[in-house]
């Protein structure tokens, strides 16, 4: 669960986007204007995932709260939600220290989309992936993963592995026993959300396959299912 | 800001530097023409340069008005476009939620709720545009007919308390006469007058609303309708240009105030063209702000 903080003094709008987005699942708080803004975000800092702001608010704007927050050493993805939409307003906003720029009215997908952009970048950066557990070696059938080092030790090698590679495995071995969907882990590995070219996994596939099998022309533990995806078995078949 | 100031204090200075050059040539003209040309040719470059500096000075007076009148307009620009996309923002956003979510009937009449108050407020700034735009048109035309000024008042208080949510003790009504107090008008004109008064008065309460109307009759002639608040007040300096088209207030420190900049320039046009007037009052910052509209009574 990303926790947002939404900065908006319009009330409708506020309330809008809290409905929408506590129903996708995140936790929202929402700040009237500039000042409870900056409180908010200093106080307990980095507890916020996104901040949606507003540009116009009572007090200090949404361009001095960004830049307030970037000069502090506060580095929280910071999306400018306004009803001014001027390149000129656009350029000193990104000045400003924002990540993304949105004109109202937007389309709640896309602010969503955006959204969900954002916090995939914070993943990406924090090197964490949603919905893995955080064990950092694992053993299965004399192979030896240690996702902290990112290293497989197989058969007498080492073998090291792209951070891609590394997350890839620990979300099978997490769901070990399962048939994953190629979807699926575009979805929770690469936090694309996308339906084409979902082919680039078996690469990735291929690579670990000649890491842990013995024979990878004939895969026993990283099985392919027909017509699904792959599926992670400890045990070998 | 800042590009506005340096525009101006360059022209400031610019013709400062003409005037000081004009007068010095002047002066030299004067002193090389006094000892052979007769009076006539001397009083000539006198006049001519005095026209030339005065003409400088009415030019630079225009060029920093101008100045001014823009970067108001381009106040006004901003203000409204806020005011105009934000309900617009605010509908699309609910019709979304409506269209893409499964909610359970209370939810939905909460959010055709938010939706008809957006709706209302939009209406409410494309009204007060379009009035600013009649109202700046030279030939105004008023259906009159007599309007009782004291019931048209307590009708208006009564809509305010109700669109800012507020108890019914934050805008009180003070009332001296005991009969109706008459005028010739547009009575649909005189309410957005009452209206737009009590509206600032409200916006610019900070937190608590204590709001005093007053409808008397100082004059056997003349009716007052006072709007008092005890809010955030207008400086000295500003008290007349409040009435000015896009002129917004503006002081150290204060919340921005969401707003077209046009209530006041509608309230004078109007009260103009009824043959009255309208004024502030205010002690000063922080020390609320007193607006008297003055009608001609009629004798009932």
């Amino acid at each position: 669960m990303s926790r947002i903080l939404v900065v908006e003094d319009e009330q409708h709008i506020a309330d809008g986007l809290r409905f929408n987005l506590e129903a996708e699942g995140h936790d929202v708080t929402i700040a009237a204007d500039g000042e409870r803004a900056l409180a908010s975000i200093l106080d307990d800092r980095s507890s916020y995932d996104v901040v949606v702001l507003d540009v116009m608010l009572p007090g200090r704007d949404g361009f001095e709260v960004a830049s307030t927050l970037r000069t502090a050493g506060q580095f929280v993805p910071i999306l400018m939600l306004t009803a001014r939409g001027r390149p000129e307003d656009v350029l000193r906003g990104f000045a400003a220290g924002a990540d993304d720029y949105l004109p109202k009215p937007f389309e709640l997908a896309i602010l969503i989309a955006r959204i969900n952009g954002l916090l995939r970048r914070r993943l990406w950066n924090e090197g964490k992936t949603s919905g893995v557990p955080a064990a950092d070696t694992y053993t299965f059938a004399g192979r030896t993963l240690d996702f902290t080092a990112m290293e497989i030790h197989a058969r007498g090698t080492s073998y090291r592995l792209t951070q891609m590679e590394c997350q890839l495995l620990r979300y099978l071995v997490a769901h070990a026993g399962q048939p994953v969907s190629r979807g699926t882990l575009l979805e929770n590995v690469w936090g694309v959300h996308e339906e084409t070219d979902t082919r680039a996994i078996d690469n990735f596939i291929v690579r670990l396959r000649k890491y842990l099998e013995d024979r990878p022309e004939e895969p026993c533990y990283l099985q392919t299912v027909r017509g699904v995806g792959y599926k992670f078995v400890p045990g070998g078949r | 800001m800042t590009r506005r100031q340096k525009a101006i204090s360059f022209f400031v200075a610019l013709c400062v530097l003409l005037v000081a050059g004009a007068i010095s040539l002047n002066v030299g003209w004067i002193v090389i023409t006094a000892e052979r040309a007769p009076l006539r040719v001397l009083l000539f470059g006198i006049i001519t340069f005095g026209l030339i500096i005065s003409g400088l000075i009415v030019y630079t007076v225009f060029l920093v008005l101008e100045i001014r009148r823009n970067e108001e307009h381009d106040t006004f620009i901003n203000a409204v476009t806020h005011e105009l996309k934000t309900p617009i923002a605010s509908i699309r956003l609910y019709l979304e939620t409506l269209q893409s979510r499964s909610l359970d009937e209370q939810q939905r009449q909460r959010f055709y709720d938010v939706m008809l108050a957006d709706a209302d407020r939009l209406h409410r700034t494309v009204d007060q545009v379009l009035k600013a735009g009649a109202a700046s048109q030279k030939p105004k035309v008023i259906a009159r007919a007599p309007v009782d000024i004291g019931a048209l008042t307590r009708e208006c208080v009564d809509l305010a308390l109700q669109r800012h949510h507020l108890q019914p003790g934050a805008i009180m009504i003070e009332s001296h006469n005991v009969g109706p107090l008459m005028v010739r008008g547009d009575a649909e004109e005189l309410r957005t007058v009452i209206t737009n008064l009590l509206d600032n008065a409200v916006k610019y309460s900070s937190d608590l609303v204590r709001v005093t109307v007053g409808v008397a009759a100082p004059t056997p002639d003349t009716v007052w309708v006072r709007v008092q608040d005890r809010g955030v007040g207008i400086p000295r300096k500003q008290l007349k240009r409040v009435f000015r088209r896009f002129y917004r207030v503006q002081m150290r420190g204060l919340k921005q105030v969401k707003g077209t900049g046009l209530g006041l320039y509608i309230v004078r046009s109007i009260a103009r063209a009824h043959g009255g007037r309208v004024f502030a009052q205010s002690e000063g910052e922080g020390h609320g702000a007193t607006f008297t509209l003055e009608l001609p009574r009629l004798a009932s």
